[in-house]
């Protein structure tokens, strides 16, 4: 259908290979090399003799989850489905007290890892102090909270339950730091960027209006990110459910530490009825926050 | 600042690195008047608004407002003056996820405490509500009042725009396209609306424009400008040749 197009002088191609490309090109070429390195593939995915026989064992019993325990125990335990709520019940009272926590320390943090509410803060014939503020104050305030975040987060939630078991023993306390300091410093890493990517329309009218750079971050800069903070604060409580409960893995009573007993014991249909109940707390956190998501969008 | 407030520029100009976006302007904006800039896109409105209330600096030349020179002020000074102009933004500039009373307020907000903004985004006081209803009434979406902004039409989300500008209480208006994202009958309406409301409260309106009918057919005072300069500045009164040369101008320049 289309015309023959003269094919007369075209301007030449840039040859220049982009260092993009270059860095695409060494990232595939590290994953191969990986993959050789570690023997992955398709092979490795044959188990043993003995170990099919384990792991069919225990994916039988994912359709059988116990009602009862599978063994005798101890008169005057609960029954096992007790057992499973009451576990169920302290992994989501740590991972909420995380959380609040988190969410304290990340917004806090986020404030002052974000830019958009002074850098773009035009200039007047400035005084002294307000030229130290733009030049040096924030900008080190800044830095310091970014290397903060980098701190708390470089340590996984396990590492920090490792040295906080070390200070304070098997206490509530050391759980939710734990789980606290590490996600206070995601929080704030990605609620900065957030913020600081938010259209900055508004808080540029604020500005014009005469507005400060404190009411330009709380009422121009805050509400426009404020949807993507609320489903990103959703998504990392359902991280922090799966945080607590792996903590029972240390001996705290959240759902790990009983999935981690039966285990040893062998009961899998035991531990399918914990995994069981670790799924549908964190399918309800789904169904709420995608229910909010909707409300605070619509 | 009085209701009306006067600008004065003089020999201004105005550079973006080697880019430079006004050149020798002088220009003077009386107390109450109503002044549309036109010319094409690229020409210098928008720049021309922003040295009006301060966000944009010249790179020489002396920008006033009534008795303020905004090259002198502190940083706190400038905000106040800023505080007494209303803005209204192209891309309106509101914030979706939070109510029309709420973005009303904001407009008040160079003149709060950061105490005073925070009662005023979770318990506004009834004065200041019924203030606002009564400015949204007075442009037309009174009965929005507690409606989310993101669930409003471009037209009502303009009135919210227009809304804030005037909560603020201010000596003058300026609007940078404020109604290029609308269909023509709203477009005409809500400049009808802006100049009746300028000339009731004698504030001053300076407001850039492309469409030339609405700039002629509303505005005693036309501005032209073109690649950084003034190229008319006339009674809208005058004879068309002024705006034929416009087109021209604007011809040219899509040409080039």
């Amino acid at each position: 259908m289309s015309e023959r197009v003269a094919t007369g002088w075209l301007p030449p191609p840039p040859m220049r290979v982009s260092v993009r490309g270059v860095i695409v090109a060494l990232l595939v070429a590290a994953a191969i090399v990986s993959a050789i390195y570690l023997h992955l593939g398709p092979g490795t995915l044959v188990p043993g003799l003995a170990g099919r026989h384990a792991a069919g064992e225990f994916f039988v019993r994912a359709l059988s989850p116990a009602a009862h325990y599978e063994s005798e125990v101890m008169p005057g335990t609960p029954p096992l489905l007790v057992t499973a709520l009451r576990a169920a019940g302290m992994t989501v009272v740590i991972a909420a007290s995380a959380m609040s926590l988190s969410l304290v320390i990340g917004l806090l943090l986020a404030f002052a890892a974000s830019n958009a509410w002074w850098i773009g803060e035009p200039a007047g014939a400035q005084t002294l102090w307000i030229r130290l503020l733009r030049r040096s104050v924030a900008p080190a305030v800044y830095a310091a909270a970014r290397v903060i975040m980098a701190l708390m987060r470089s340590t996984h939630e396990l590492l920090w339950a490792v040295l906080f078991l070390a200070a304070f023993g098997l206490s509530h306390t050391s759980a939710v730091l734990a789980i606290a300091i590490p996600f206070g410093g995601t929080l704030g890493k990605v609620f900065s960027e957030m913020i600081d990517e938010a259209p900055r329309d508004a808080a540029q009218a604020l500005r014009a209006a005469g507005a400060s750079p404190l009411q330009v971050f709380f009422f121009g800069l805050f509400p426009r990110a404020f949807p993507d903070l609320c489903a990103y604060a959703f998504y990392r409580f359902e991280c922090s459910l799966r945080a607590s409960a792996v903590l029972g893995f240390f001996g705290f009573p959240t759902l790990g530490y009983y999935i981690a007993a039966s285990f040893e014991n062998l009961h899998y249909g035991e531990v399918w009825t914990y995994l069981y109940t670790l799924i549908a707390l964190v399918l309800v956190v789904d169904v709420w926050s995608g229910g909010l998501r909707r409300r605070l969008m619509a | 600042m009085n209701a009306g407030a006067r600008f004065v520029l003089e020999d201004v100009r105005v550079a973006y690195g080697s880019c430079i976006a006004l050149d020798g302007i002088d220009l003077e904006i009386e107390s109450g008047e109503a002044v549309a800039l036109v010319g094409p896109s690229g020409a210098g409105k928008t720049t021309l608004l922003g040295l009006l209330n301060g966000t944009v600096r010249p790179d020489r030349g002396t920008v006033a407002v009534d008795e303020y020179n905004l090259g002198e002020l502190s940083a706190a000074a400038l905000r106040r003056v800023r505080a007494d102009i209303g803005f209204i933004h192209q891309d309106l500039a509101l914030v979706p996820n939070v109510r029309v009373l709420q973005n009303v307020l904001h407009g008040r907000l160079g003149r709060m405490s950061i105490f005073d903004a925070v009662r005023a985004a979770t318990f506004p006081p009834r004065r200041a509500v019924a203030e606002v209803y009564e400015i949204l009434d007075r442009v037309g979406i009174g009965e929005k009042l507690y409606e989310p902004v993101r669930r409003l039409s471009g037209g009502q989300r303009q009135r919210v725009a227009i809304a804030r500008a005037l909560y603020q209480r201010p000596c003058a208006l300026l609007a940078d396209e404020p109604v290029s994202s609308v269909d023509p009958a709203r477009a005409r309406d809500s400049v009808a609306l802006l100049v009746e409301i300028c000339r009731e409260r004698q504030l001053t309106l300076c407001m850039s424009l492309h469409n030339l009918d609405l700039a002629r057919e509303f505005f005693p005072r036309l501005i032209g400008i073109r690649a950084g300069r003034i190229v008319f500045d006339r009674s809208s009164a005058l004879h068309d040749r002024d705006f034929d040369a416009l087109y021209d101008l604007c011809a040219e320049e899509e040409v080039s």
